[in-house]
């Protein structure tokens, strides 16, 4: 009965579902955002992923499926496994680590290249803008090489994940430019 | 193949004429039990089971299971791993050397994912390590194998050839649970901790970031660690103290001597005292809740034991010594103890090991998780002849077992569960569709495996896997059929291969077409509806985990005459039946037709039994699809190859098939004659004690126990009732048997006094007693002198079992 009624609402509310994949090089804060989008008000501390986190946190009547997948080098083969169905990625960069946003660059493109990525909306949040040294976002998306991707719609957003600056409004872009029911 | 199931050559030494003889007739074996009486067994089972034990029943010594001096280790490996915060999953440690192969493989695999959200967790997983070292090459995960030639080495210092080559065929013996399929395999046991720890640092790239980092996020460091223990027992649960104990230890000192330490505790384990049983004395333990079952063994064991300490004379017997070694309160399980850092740690080691049993998973929480959701709001399956037997609504657990036996991949997911939970969950289903009969499920179930296994997994023709990661939930290209252990429920995949049509299925169906009243008219054509709803039963009154296993077991016993008749009704012949000797597989040859008049014992008729022909069709048509699936499987062939192997152990008596005529008893209204040459067929064949353990199996306790073999006491030919007494008082000589007499209903019992009277008075009398001449006197002569005592046996266990 209570499902029942929930489904009536989602109908008249028009809440939509979206499946979301968050990736990066380790270290790069996937964890701390996901919790902090969960959990908005609270400290996060985090631990290496070891394999995955997922989580479904609403958000302006979206409720978003996320993924967050540990981004240590060596499992970082196991990303195309949770390619299917996924209609938007998170890309997470840490924009004070300069030495490793070129390895970034080359994991991201793999990623988008992907057959089934390729429907995918592409949000980049440049995080850890509090680092002194950091990247600002349009740094990011130069050295990210984002304006050569053709038919993708990209966006990239300033955000430190420890104090939830920047997460939501990221969000809110996926949110506005989601189209369709996830494919079962 | 065939040589790593062997069977027993002698368990008692009466089995080997058995087999020269073909299952001719024999005399009775023991007048020295039936002469014995059993009176004296009023007072205390231990002496009656001493002088059973010792003169007629077992006239070898009583082998150990696990001797002292063998060679295998109950330990061979311990690991430890942990998460590196670069480099991942790693090894740091093994003990006492190396296992060799991929060992980040093994890493990845004690590093379950998502251990970081949780503080402990347990996982199992199997190798596939060879024995030999002569054939590196052929290993499956390309393991080396190094235990030989250190084997080698220690016997070269005991310097006892003799007890090794002993060794050597009791190793074949034993080898009869695993073998057929390449080396046992090598079982892990694997405790996870992750303990927050502020020292540790989180970053690590650049050190000028990393400085900076470790101030910002001051406590987010953790130390994640595993110890895992390799063992070929697969009774590895009860490592699960000492494990939690030494991984303790080892966040506190990380050296190799702490997996020393460990390693010699739990080698230092003692099992020798714990006696080895045939294949039929194991069966009959299993099924039976009686807690003093084959006592006698225990007792046979300790006195060996005491014999050859007195022999050395390292200690003189004395009275004192009786307390050393203590008869086990259970007979199911064996008590012992292994002593980590000066702590003794009990441990209870079953006695009995079925295969494709590995660890303490519970059939009865598998069946409780899909059957509680099924039973509330029950979801229609897409249809599928494999697997949806009954329909759309099948109950989920019968497409479970189902997709194992026709060698589906089967994916248990438990997101956010604990890996040890999605672990018990494979192991469970693998018991559940082997009940201890069928193979091979074992040997390709993964309980917990990961993604980055996955193209591996992929390569595996039909397995068992145990995951968390709900990614699995999205690709339904890489299973038939997905069980959901939080929600409880089983969905099949829309890419699961369609059945193929079969020359079986077509010859079936064009055998039916001619059949005037077809099928699917009944409600419940498998009879699985029933059988589920017997075993939620089963649950609900609390019947246990053991009296589950013994349904299953027969379910999987049933499946297999059921396709075994399905083989000789399609093909003329069957892959799973050997028909014993003087049987023919000719549709003019009736069932419970003798065909030597002048030996009772050659009564023909095999297999399952059906109350009439129309029940049989429905029955086979209903289960058609599912026997022609199962017909190509792993688990196909290699019963085909066990009963080839278990033909002379499991099968002491081969005419008649005592199986198939107990079942005439219980499910058939026969005729006067047609029971009676059943009685009398039984009471000529079953003589031995291996042929008496064949027909105790024949009649589990759970299952009506001696019931329709006593009713031969009614039958109006007075020739069958004493024949039926006869049979009655062998069973209740007989070490397991007079446990099954005891539990025979009083009704049953006094029908056996008041034929015994009858006997009485006509062995006064020589008019009557002509009447019957073999039987009357045989029987008069060792047993006139005491029938009070019999009775007192009945009448004294009828008794006991009320108080």
């Amino acid at each position: 009965m209570g499902g029942q009624v929930s489904k009536m609402m989602g109908k008249i509310f028009g809440t939509k579902e979206m499946r979301i994949l968050m990736l990066g090089l380790d270290a790069a804060g996937k964890t701390t955002i996901l919790y902090k989008l969960k959990l908005s008000n609270q400290d996060v501390t985090t631990i290496p992923t070891v394999g995955f986190n997922v989580e479904s946190v609403t958000y302006k009547n979206v409720k978003f499926n996320v993924w967050d997948v540990g981004g240590q080098d060596k499992i970082r083969p196991l990303w195309r496994h949770y390619y299917s169905g996924t209609q938007g990625l998170i890309f997470v960069v840490d924009s004070s680590d300069t030495a490793r946003v070129e390895e970034a660059r080359s994991e991201l493109h793999k990623i988008i290249n992907d057959r089934e990525m390729k429907d995918a909306l592409l949000l980049v949040f440049a995080n850890k803008q509090d680092i002194p040294g950091h990247l600002s976002p349009e740094e990011v998306t130069q050295q990210l090489q984002l304006t050569k991707l053709k038919d993708k719609l990209w966006y990239v957003a300033p955000s430190v994940a420890t104090d939830g600056t920047g997460i939501f409004e990221g969000l809110a872009w996926l949110s506005n430019n989601v189209k369709t029911q996830p494919q079962k | 193949m065939a040589t790593a199931l062997p069977y027993r050559p002698s368990n008692d030494s009466l089995s080997t004429s058995n087999r020269q003889t073909t299952g001719l007739p024999r005399l009775s074996p023991a007048p020295s039990f039936i002469g014995r009486s059993p009176s004296s067994s009023h007072g205390s089972y231990r002496r009656i089971s001493t002088e059973h034990g010792g003169s007629s029943f077992k006239p070898r010594r009583c082998k150990a299971q696990y001797p002292l001096d063998s060679p295998e280790r109950h330990v061979e490996y311990i690991l430890v791993a942990s998460f590196h915060i670069d480099r991942g999953p790693i090894m740091e440690h093994q003990y006492p050397a190396a296992i060799s192969g991929d060992e980040s493989m093994l890493a990845e695999l004690m590093l379950p994912d998502q251990t970081h959200v949780r503080s402990q967790d347990w996982t199992m997983f199997f190798l596939h390590k060879d024995t030999s070292a002569d054939d590196d090459t052929d290993s499956v995960d390309g393991k080396k194998k190094k235990r030989k030639s250190k084997y080698r080495g220690n016997q070269d210092g005991a310097g006892t050839q003799d007890e090794n080559s002993d060794e050597a065929s009791d190793d074949q013996d034993s080898s009869d649970d695993e073998g057929g399929e390449g080396p046992p395999l090598m079982y892990v046991l694997n405790l996870v901790n992750t303990k927050q720890d502020n020292t540790v640092r989180r970053y690590v790239h650049h050190n000028s970031h990393d400085v900076l980092y470790c101030e910002l996020t001051p406590n987010s460091g953790a130390v994640v660690k595993a110890m895992a223990i390799c063992t070929r027992h697969s009774f590895l649960h009860i490592y699960k103290p000492l494990l939690l104990l030494a991984l303790e230890d080892y966040f506190k000192s990380p050296y190799p001597e702490t997996l020393a330490s460990l390693y010699d505790a739990v080698n230092a384990m003692d099992l020798s005292l714990m006696p080895k049983m045939s294949i039929l004395e194991r069966h009959i333990l299993q099924s039976s809740n009686t807690k003093d079952m084959f006592l006698e063994k225990f007792e046979q064991m300790i006195r060996q034991r005491e014999e050859e300490e007195s022999q050395e004379g390292e200690c003189p017997p004395s009275p004192k010594k009786m307390s050393r070694y203590v008869l086990p309160r259970d007979t199911h399980e064996y008590e012992s103890k292994v002593v980590y850092n000066d702590i003794p740690i009990p441990v209870k080691i079953p006695t009995v090991i079925w295969p494709e049993t590995v660890g303490d998973f519970s059939l009865i929480k598998l069946v409780q998780t899909f059957a509680v959701p099924h039973a509330t709001s029950p979801q229609a399956f897409q249809a599928h002849p494999h697997l949806t037997t009954s329909g759309p609504f099948t109950h989920p657990i019968i497409v479970l077992v189902n997709a194992i036996l026709t060698q589906k991949r089967v994916v248990f997911l438990g997101h956010n569960r604990p890996s040890g939970e999605v672990a018990e969950a494979v192991l469970a289903a693998c018991a559940l569709a082997s009940g201890g009969i069928l193979r091979g499920f074992t040997r390709h179930a993964f309980p917990y495996t990961d993604l980055t296994k996955i193209d591996d997994l992929l390569k595996v023709p039909g397995f068992i896997a145990g995951v968390t990661n709900p990614t699995f939930a999205n690709h339904p290209e890489w299973w038939d059929i997905l069980c959901d252990l939080p929600t409880g429920r089983i969905k099949i995949s829309t890419h699961v291969e369609p059945a193929p049509v079969t020359e079986g299925l077509l010859f079936f169906q064009q055998q039916n077409a001619l059949l005037p009243n077809n099928t699917n008219t009944t409600h419940d054509p498998t009879g699985d509806t029933l059988f589920m709803e017997d075993i939620l039963r089963s649950i609900s009154q609390r019947h246990g985990e053991n009296a589950v296993r013994a349904k299953w077991r027969s379910y999987i016993t049933k499946f297999v005459r059921v396709a075994a008749a399905f083989e000789e009704a399609v093909y003329g012949a069957s892959n799973l039946y050997i028909i014993g000797p003087g049987e023919e597989l000719s549709p003019d040859s009736p069932t419970g037709h003798q065909s030597d008049a002048a030996d009772p014992s050659s009564l023909r008729g095999h297999g399952y039994v059906w109350t009439d022909e129309t029940a049989k069709q429905r029955e086979l048509s209903a289960s058609v699809s599912r026997i022609e699936g199962w017909r190509n499987t792993r688990s196909y062939y290699s019963y085909i190859q066990d009963i080839a192997a278990m033909y002379f152990p499991a099968r002491p008596i081969q005419r008649p098939d005592i199986t198939h005529h107990h079942d005439r008893l219980r499910a058939l209204k026969l005729s006067h004659s047609e029971a009676a040459s059943i009685y009398l067929a039984l009471s000529h064949a079953v003589k031995d004690y291996a042929g008496i353990c064949q027909l105790l199996c024949v009649a589990p306790e759970n299952q009506a126990g001696l019931f329709y073999i006593s009713m031969g006491l009614f039958h109006p030919d007075q020739v069958v009732r004493e024949a039926t007494v006869d049979l009655l008082d062998r069973i209740a000589a007989h070490p397991a048997g007079r446990h099954f007499w005891t539990q025979v209903g009083r009704f049953a019992k006094l029908g056996y006094i008041r034929v015994k009277r009858e006997r009485d008075a006509a062995a006064q009398s020589p008019i009557s007693g002509a009447a019957s001449p073999t039987i009357a006197t045989g029987a008069g002569t060792s047993f006139g002198g005491e029938p009070q005592s019999l009775v007192g046996v009945a009448m004294g266990g009828s008794m006991s079992r009320r108080s």
